[in-house]
Protein backbone atom coordinates (compact mmCIF):
# COMPACT_ATOMS: atom_id res chain seq x y z
CA UNK A 1 0.00 0.00 0.00
CA UNK A 2 3.04 2.50 0.94
CA UNK A 3 4.94 1.54 -2.07
CA UNK A 4 1.76 2.03 -3.93
CA UNK A 5 1.06 5.45 -2.65
CA UNK A 6 4.70 6.38 -3.51
CA UNK A 7 4.29 5.73 -7.06
CA UNK A 8 1.35 7.39 -7.28
CA UNK A 9 2.85 10.38 -5.56
CA UNK A 10 5.80 9.99 -7.89
CA UNK A 11 3.41 9.70 -11.17
CA UNK A 12 1.83 13.12 -9.61
CA UNK A 13 4.52 14.96 -9.02
CA UNK A 14 5.73 14.38 -12.49
CA UNK A 15 2.42 15.19 -14.09
CA UNK A 16 2.48 18.46 -12.33
CA UNK A 17 6.06 19.50 -13.42
CA UNK A 18 5.44 18.34 -17.08
CA UNK A 19 2.36 20.32 -17.01
CA UNK A 20 3.51 23.36 -14.96
CA UNK A 21 5.94 24.32 -17.06
CA UNK A 22 4.45 26.55 -20.04
CA UNK A 23 7.96 27.16 -21.99
CA UNK A 24 9.17 23.67 -22.38
CA UNK A 25 5.87 22.70 -24.07
CA UNK A 26 5.90 25.25 -26.97
CA UNK A 27 2.70 23.89 -28.90
CA UNK A 28 0.76 23.32 -25.90
CA UNK A 29 -1.81 25.73 -24.14
CA UNK A 30 -1.72 25.85 -20.70
CA UNK A 31 -3.78 26.93 -18.26
CA UNK A 32 -1.98 29.23 -16.31
CA UNK A 33 -4.80 30.35 -14.03
CA UNK A 34 -4.68 26.80 -12.60
CA UNK A 35 -1.10 26.20 -12.18
CA UNK A 36 1.14 27.84 -8.91
CA UNK A 37 3.24 31.07 -10.51
CA UNK A 38 6.20 29.76 -8.92
CA UNK A 39 7.65 26.21 -9.14
CA UNK A 40 10.45 24.48 -9.19
CA UNK A 41 11.70 22.45 -12.12
CA UNK A 42 13.73 19.54 -10.72
CA UNK A 43 14.57 18.15 -14.23
CA UNK A 44 16.79 21.49 -15.35
CA UNK A 45 17.23 22.30 -11.46
CA UNK A 46 15.68 25.56 -11.80
CA UNK A 47 13.15 27.89 -10.54
CA UNK A 48 10.61 30.12 -12.58
CA UNK A 49 8.71 32.78 -12.04
CA UNK A 50 5.48 32.48 -13.69
CA UNK A 51 3.64 35.61 -15.77
CA UNK A 52 1.11 36.02 -13.30
CA UNK A 53 4.00 36.68 -10.82
CA UNK A 54 5.14 40.40 -9.70
CA UNK A 55 7.78 40.17 -7.08
CA UNK A 56 9.28 43.67 -5.81
CA UNK A 57 12.57 43.18 -3.72
CA UNK A 58 15.39 41.25 -3.78
CA UNK A 59 15.53 37.46 -4.95
CA UNK A 60 19.16 35.77 -3.89
CA UNK A 61 18.79 32.12 -5.22
CA UNK A 62 21.47 29.34 -5.61
CA UNK A 63 20.10 27.76 -8.84
CA UNK A 64 18.65 28.87 -12.25
CA UNK A 65 16.37 31.46 -12.21
CA UNK A 66 13.88 31.33 -15.23
CA UNK A 67 11.53 34.95 -15.19
CA UNK A 68 7.97 34.95 -17.03
CA UNK A 69 6.74 37.39 -14.41
CA UNK A 70 7.98 40.90 -13.31
CA UNK A 71 10.92 41.60 -11.42
CA UNK A 72 11.56 45.03 -9.61
CA UNK A 73 14.65 45.51 -7.14
CA UNK A 74 17.67 42.89 -7.31
CA UNK A 75 18.82 39.31 -8.04
CA UNK A 76 21.38 37.88 -6.94
CA UNK A 77 22.31 34.10 -8.44
CA UNK A 78 25.95 34.48 -8.51
CA UNK A 79 27.27 30.86 -9.41
CA UNK A 80 24.04 30.49 -11.94
CA UNK A 81 22.00 31.34 -14.94
CA UNK A 82 19.18 33.63 -14.49
CA UNK A 83 16.98 34.01 -17.88
CA UNK A 84 14.59 36.67 -18.41
CA UNK A 85 12.40 34.71 -20.81
CA UNK A 86 9.90 36.25 -24.22
CA UNK A 87 7.32 37.39 -21.23
CA UNK A 88 9.33 38.18 -18.66
CA UNK A 89 9.62 42.33 -17.56
CA UNK A 90 12.35 42.80 -14.87
CA UNK A 91 13.92 46.29 -13.38
CA UNK A 92 16.69 44.99 -11.14
CA UNK A 93 20.52 44.99 -10.50
CA UNK A 94 21.23 41.17 -11.81
CA UNK A 95 24.55 39.31 -10.23
CA UNK A 96 24.85 36.32 -12.06
CA UNK A 97 26.73 34.15 -13.83
CA UNK A 98 25.37 34.13 -16.98
CA UNK A 99 22.45 35.85 -18.36
CA UNK A 100 20.17 35.03 -21.24
CA UNK A 101 17.74 38.08 -22.27
CA UNK A 102 14.89 37.43 -24.33
CA UNK A 103 12.30 39.77 -22.38
CA UNK A 104 12.22 43.46 -21.12
CA UNK A 105 14.88 44.49 -18.86
CA UNK A 106 16.00 47.41 -17.87
CA UNK A 107 19.10 47.25 -15.10
CA UNK A 108 22.65 46.95 -14.75
CA UNK A 109 24.05 43.44 -15.35
CA UNK A 110 27.13 42.19 -13.80
CA UNK A 111 28.44 38.53 -15.13
CA UNK A 112 31.26 36.51 -13.95
CA UNK A 113 30.48 34.61 -17.56
CA UNK A 114 28.60 35.17 -20.38
CA UNK A 115 25.67 37.90 -21.49
CA UNK A 116 23.51 36.11 -24.32
CA UNK A 117 20.84 38.57 -25.95
CA UNK A 118 18.15 37.06 -28.28
CA UNK A 119 15.96 38.92 -30.55
CA UNK A 120 13.29 39.52 -28.97
CA UNK A 121 15.66 41.20 -25.89
CA UNK A 122 14.45 44.34 -25.24
CA UNK A 123 17.53 45.57 -22.70
CA UNK A 124 18.46 49.20 -21.56
CA UNK A 125 21.21 49.29 -19.02
CA UNK A 126 24.92 48.33 -18.58
CA UNK A 127 26.75 45.04 -19.10
CA UNK A 128 29.89 43.64 -17.19
CA UNK A 129 30.35 40.47 -18.53
CA UNK A 130 33.06 37.98 -19.78
CA UNK A 131 31.56 37.55 -23.33
CA UNK A 132 28.36 38.26 -24.60
CA UNK A 133 26.62 37.54 -27.60
CA UNK A 134 23.49 39.90 -29.40
CA UNK A 135 21.47 38.57 -32.08
CA UNK A 136 20.46 40.84 -35.13
CA UNK A 137 16.86 42.62 -33.76
CA UNK A 138 17.80 42.80 -30.67
CA UNK A 139 16.32 46.36 -29.14
CA UNK A 140 19.19 47.07 -27.54
CA UNK A 141 20.64 50.55 -25.90
CA UNK A 142 23.36 49.19 -23.54
CA UNK A 143 26.44 50.34 -22.58
CA UNK A 144 28.96 47.47 -22.27
CA UNK A 145 32.25 46.34 -20.43
CA UNK A 146 34.29 43.16 -21.28
CA UNK A 147 36.30 41.83 -18.26
CA UNK A 148 39.60 41.67 -19.20
CA UNK A 149 42.22 39.63 -17.52
CA UNK A 150 44.58 41.18 -15.07
CA UNK A 151 47.02 43.54 -16.59
CA UNK A 152 45.84 42.78 -19.89
CA UNK A 153 45.19 46.01 -22.62
CA UNK A 154 42.93 46.49 -24.88
CA UNK A 155 43.97 44.63 -28.19
CA UNK A 156 45.71 47.31 -30.44
CA UNK A 157 44.73 47.76 -33.91
CA UNK A 158 46.37 45.11 -36.27
CA UNK A 159 47.03 46.72 -39.75
CA UNK A 160 45.64 45.18 -42.80
CA UNK A 161 48.35 42.44 -43.98
CA UNK A 162 47.84 43.23 -47.89
CA UNK A 163 46.09 44.87 -49.99
CA UNK A 164 43.08 42.89 -52.04
CA UNK A 165 40.92 43.71 -55.13
CA UNK A 166 37.99 44.78 -53.59
CA UNK A 167 39.94 47.89 -51.87
CA UNK A 168 39.01 51.06 -52.10
CA UNK A 169 39.34 52.36 -55.54
CA UNK A 170 41.11 55.20 -55.00
CA UNK A 171 43.40 55.67 -52.65
CA UNK A 172 42.56 58.06 -50.69
CA UNK A 173 41.04 61.90 -51.83
CA UNK A 174 41.40 64.53 -50.26
CA UNK A 175 38.50 66.46 -49.21
CA UNK A 176 37.63 70.23 -49.34
CA UNK A 177 38.10 70.49 -45.74
CA UNK A 178 40.61 69.67 -43.41
CA UNK A 179 42.54 67.07 -43.88
CA UNK A 180 44.91 64.00 -42.09
CA UNK A 181 47.88 62.36 -43.76
CA UNK A 182 48.47 59.09 -42.91
CA UNK A 183 52.03 57.57 -42.57
CA UNK B 1 3.64 32.93 -67.57
CA UNK B 2 6.58 34.72 -68.23
CA UNK B 3 7.35 37.89 -65.86
CA UNK B 4 9.93 41.29 -67.19
CA UNK B 5 11.63 42.86 -64.61
CA UNK B 6 12.12 46.56 -65.48
CA UNK B 7 15.36 47.50 -65.83
CA UNK B 8 15.18 49.69 -63.04
CA UNK B 9 14.19 46.32 -60.84
CA UNK B 10 17.06 44.85 -62.48
CA UNK B 11 19.68 47.25 -61.81
CA UNK B 12 18.25 47.24 -57.76
CA UNK B 13 18.67 43.55 -57.85
CA UNK B 14 21.89 43.46 -59.22
CA UNK B 15 22.81 46.00 -56.94
CA UNK B 16 21.26 43.91 -54.34
CA UNK B 17 22.92 40.69 -54.85
CA UNK B 18 26.63 42.41 -55.51
CA UNK B 19 25.99 44.60 -52.29
CA UNK B 20 25.35 41.36 -50.27
CA UNK B 21 28.19 39.71 -51.30
CA UNK B 22 30.60 42.85 -50.56
CA UNK B 23 33.77 42.10 -48.64
CA UNK B 24 36.54 45.33 -48.48
CA UNK B 25 38.51 46.49 -45.90
CA UNK B 26 37.79 48.92 -44.39
CA UNK B 27 40.70 52.65 -44.25
CA UNK B 28 38.37 54.50 -42.24
CA UNK B 29 37.87 52.12 -39.44
CA UNK B 30 41.33 51.18 -39.09
CA UNK B 31 42.03 54.88 -38.74
CA UNK B 32 39.06 55.38 -36.28
CA UNK B 33 40.58 52.60 -34.31
CA UNK B 34 44.43 54.15 -34.48
CA UNK B 35 42.92 57.46 -32.92
CA UNK B 36 41.26 55.84 -30.40
CA UNK B 37 44.64 54.50 -29.69
CA UNK B 38 46.09 57.32 -28.27
CA UNK B 39 43.00 58.26 -26.22
CA UNK B 40 43.17 56.51 -22.96
CA UNK B 41 40.14 55.19 -21.60
CA UNK B 42 38.06 55.57 -24.70
CA UNK B 43 34.58 55.61 -24.96
CA UNK B 44 32.87 54.70 -28.02
CA UNK B 45 29.06 55.24 -29.40
CA UNK B 46 27.64 52.51 -32.12
CA UNK B 47 24.36 53.55 -33.38
CA UNK B 48 23.79 50.05 -34.57
CA UNK B 49 22.22 47.99 -36.19
CA UNK B 50 22.90 45.64 -33.18
CA UNK B 51 25.67 43.42 -34.45
CA UNK B 52 27.14 40.82 -32.41
CA UNK B 53 30.82 40.97 -34.12
CA UNK B 54 31.13 44.51 -33.93
CA UNK B 55 30.36 44.36 -29.94
CA UNK B 56 32.97 42.45 -29.68
CA UNK B 57 35.50 44.10 -31.98
CA UNK B 58 34.60 47.06 -30.48
CA UNK B 59 34.12 46.08 -26.55
CA UNK B 60 37.73 44.39 -26.88
CA UNK B 61 39.43 47.70 -28.08
CA UNK B 62 37.32 50.41 -25.69
CA UNK B 63 36.90 50.84 -21.93
CA UNK B 64 33.37 51.48 -22.57
CA UNK B 65 31.24 50.56 -25.26
CA UNK B 66 27.93 52.35 -25.64
CA UNK B 67 25.27 50.93 -28.19
CA UNK B 68 22.32 52.41 -29.20
CA UNK B 69 20.52 51.08 -32.03
CA UNK B 70 18.82 53.60 -33.68
CA UNK B 71 18.19 51.74 -37.22
CA UNK B 72 15.47 50.15 -35.22
CA UNK B 73 14.00 52.82 -33.31
CA UNK B 74 13.93 54.63 -36.54
CA UNK B 75 12.22 51.62 -37.98
CA UNK B 76 9.51 51.53 -35.20
CA UNK B 77 9.12 55.10 -35.04
CA UNK B 78 8.17 55.17 -38.77
CA UNK B 79 5.55 52.23 -38.52
CA UNK B 80 4.19 54.41 -35.57
CA UNK B 81 4.05 57.17 -37.62
CA UNK B 82 5.56 59.26 -35.27
CA UNK B 83 7.94 62.31 -35.61
CA UNK B 84 11.58 61.27 -35.95
CA UNK B 85 12.73 64.01 -33.58
CA UNK B 86 11.90 61.69 -30.72
CA UNK B 87 14.32 59.32 -31.25
CA UNK B 88 16.89 61.63 -30.36
CA UNK B 89 15.80 61.82 -26.84
CA UNK B 90 17.35 58.28 -27.03
CA UNK B 91 20.63 59.68 -27.09
CA UNK B 92 20.58 61.53 -23.99
CA UNK B 93 24.59 61.00 -22.73
CA UNK B 94 26.60 63.80 -21.35
CA UNK B 95 27.67 66.21 -23.54
CA UNK B 96 31.61 65.48 -24.57
CA UNK B 97 31.17 61.72 -23.47
CA UNK B 98 32.89 59.95 -26.54
CA UNK B 99 36.12 59.46 -28.26
CA UNK B 100 34.39 58.21 -31.33
CA UNK B 101 31.10 57.71 -32.92
CA UNK B 102 29.83 55.26 -35.49
CA UNK B 103 26.75 56.60 -37.44
CA UNK B 104 27.55 54.23 -40.38
CA UNK B 105 24.83 55.10 -42.94
CA UNK B 106 21.79 56.52 -40.89
CA UNK B 107 22.36 59.76 -42.19
CA UNK B 108 21.06 57.80 -45.39
CA UNK B 109 18.21 57.01 -43.82
CA UNK B 110 17.30 60.19 -42.83
CA UNK B 111 16.20 63.89 -44.40
CA UNK B 112 18.22 66.24 -44.84
CA UNK B 113 17.01 68.37 -41.25
CA UNK B 114 16.80 65.04 -39.64
CA UNK B 115 20.56 64.53 -40.54
CA UNK B 116 21.70 67.87 -39.30
CA UNK B 117 19.64 67.41 -35.83
CA UNK B 118 22.17 64.28 -35.97
CA UNK B 119 24.97 66.00 -36.90
CA UNK B 120 23.85 68.48 -34.25
CA UNK B 121 23.46 65.93 -31.52
CA UNK B 122 27.14 63.95 -32.63
CA UNK B 123 28.92 67.19 -32.45
CA UNK B 124 27.71 68.14 -28.80
CA UNK B 125 27.91 64.16 -27.70
CA UNK B 126 31.61 64.34 -29.09
CA UNK B 127 34.72 65.05 -27.14
CA UNK B 128 37.22 67.37 -28.10
CA UNK B 129 39.02 65.66 -31.03
CA UNK B 130 36.69 62.94 -31.20
CA UNK B 131 35.65 61.16 -34.35
CA UNK B 132 32.76 60.30 -36.08
CA UNK B 133 32.54 57.67 -38.69
CA UNK B 134 29.89 58.04 -41.76
CA UNK B 135 28.87 55.76 -44.56
CA UNK B 136 26.95 56.84 -47.63
CA UNK B 137 25.93 54.07 -49.73
CA UNK B 138 25.43 56.42 -52.80
CA UNK B 139 23.23 55.77 -55.97
CA UNK B 140 24.57 52.58 -57.03
CA UNK B 141 24.53 50.84 -53.57
CA UNK B 142 21.27 52.38 -52.46
CA UNK B 143 18.60 49.78 -51.30
CA UNK B 144 15.62 50.01 -48.80
CA UNK B 145 17.03 47.04 -46.93
CA UNK B 146 19.30 47.47 -44.10
CA UNK B 147 23.10 45.90 -43.90
CA UNK B 148 24.67 45.99 -41.03
CA UNK B 149 28.90 46.19 -42.12
CA UNK B 150 30.29 43.41 -39.92
CA UNK B 151 34.25 43.99 -38.77
CA UNK B 152 36.18 41.51 -39.04
CA UNK B 153 39.79 40.68 -38.58
CA UNK B 154 42.10 43.70 -40.17
CA UNK B 155 39.09 45.44 -40.74
CA UNK B 156 37.69 43.72 -43.31
CA UNK B 157 33.72 44.30 -43.56
CA UNK B 158 31.24 42.33 -45.15
CA UNK B 159 27.86 43.18 -45.11
CA UNK B 160 24.88 40.97 -43.49
CA UNK B 161 21.44 42.42 -44.04
CA UNK B 162 18.64 42.95 -41.67
CA UNK B 163 15.42 42.03 -42.92
CA UNK B 164 13.64 43.50 -40.16
CA UNK B 165 15.05 46.65 -41.34
CA UNK B 166 13.04 48.61 -43.95
CA UNK B 167 14.11 52.44 -44.00
CA UNK B 168 13.92 55.16 -46.75
CA UNK B 169 17.41 55.85 -48.46
CA UNK B 170 18.55 58.70 -49.76
CA UNK B 171 21.52 57.88 -51.81
CA UNK B 172 23.21 61.35 -51.48
CA UNK B 173 26.30 62.37 -53.17
CA UNK B 174 29.44 62.75 -51.25
CA UNK B 175 29.22 66.66 -51.43
CA UNK B 176 25.24 66.67 -50.18
CA UNK B 177 26.53 64.63 -47.19
CA UNK B 178 29.46 67.33 -46.22
CA UNK B 179 27.10 70.21 -46.86
CA UNK B 180 25.18 69.05 -44.32
CA UNK B 181 27.83 67.44 -41.61
CA UNK B 182 28.74 70.83 -40.25
CA UNK B 183 29.85 71.53 -37.70
CA UNK B 184 31.90 68.39 -37.80
CA UNK B 185 35.15 68.77 -39.99
CA UNK B 186 35.62 65.98 -42.38
CA UNK B 187 38.92 64.61 -42.15
CA UNK B 188 39.16 61.22 -44.85
CA UNK B 189 36.87 59.84 -47.16
CA UNK B 190 37.24 56.67 -49.27
CA UNK B 191 35.07 55.68 -52.63
CA UNK B 192 34.58 51.70 -52.25
CA UNK B 193 33.07 49.08 -54.69
CA UNK B 194 29.62 50.06 -55.99
CA UNK B 195 30.41 53.61 -55.45
CA UNK B 196 29.80 53.65 -51.79
CA UNK B 197 32.22 55.82 -49.15
CA UNK B 198 33.34 56.10 -46.16
CA UNK B 199 34.04 59.05 -44.41
CA UNK B 200 36.11 60.18 -41.19
CA UNK B 201 34.96 63.15 -39.02
CA UNK B 202 36.59 64.71 -36.40
CA UNK B 203 35.32 67.56 -33.87
CA UNK B 204 37.80 70.42 -33.45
Amino acid sequence: MKEQNSSLMKKNIFNYFKKGVPMLKKNKKVDIENKPSIIRDPVQGRTIIGEKIAIDGAIRGREDLFIEGSVKGRIEVEAHHLTVGPRGQVEAEIQAANVTISGRLVGNINATGRVKITKEADFNGEIKAKSISVEDGAYLKAVIELKREPDKKPVPVAKPEEKSASEPLKEPFTLAGKSSKRN
Amino acid sequence: MTTFASSSDRRRQDSDHRFKTVDYTSNVLQLFMEGLEGRPSAQVLDLGPVCQENIRFLARRVERLYVCDMFIRLERCLGKGDPVDRIWHELDYPPENFDGILIWELADRLDDGEVKALVRLCHTLLKPGGMAVVLVLGEQAASLRVNSFVVGQNFRVGLRSQPHLHLPIRGRQNRDILAMMTPLKPAKSFICRLGFMEFLFTRD
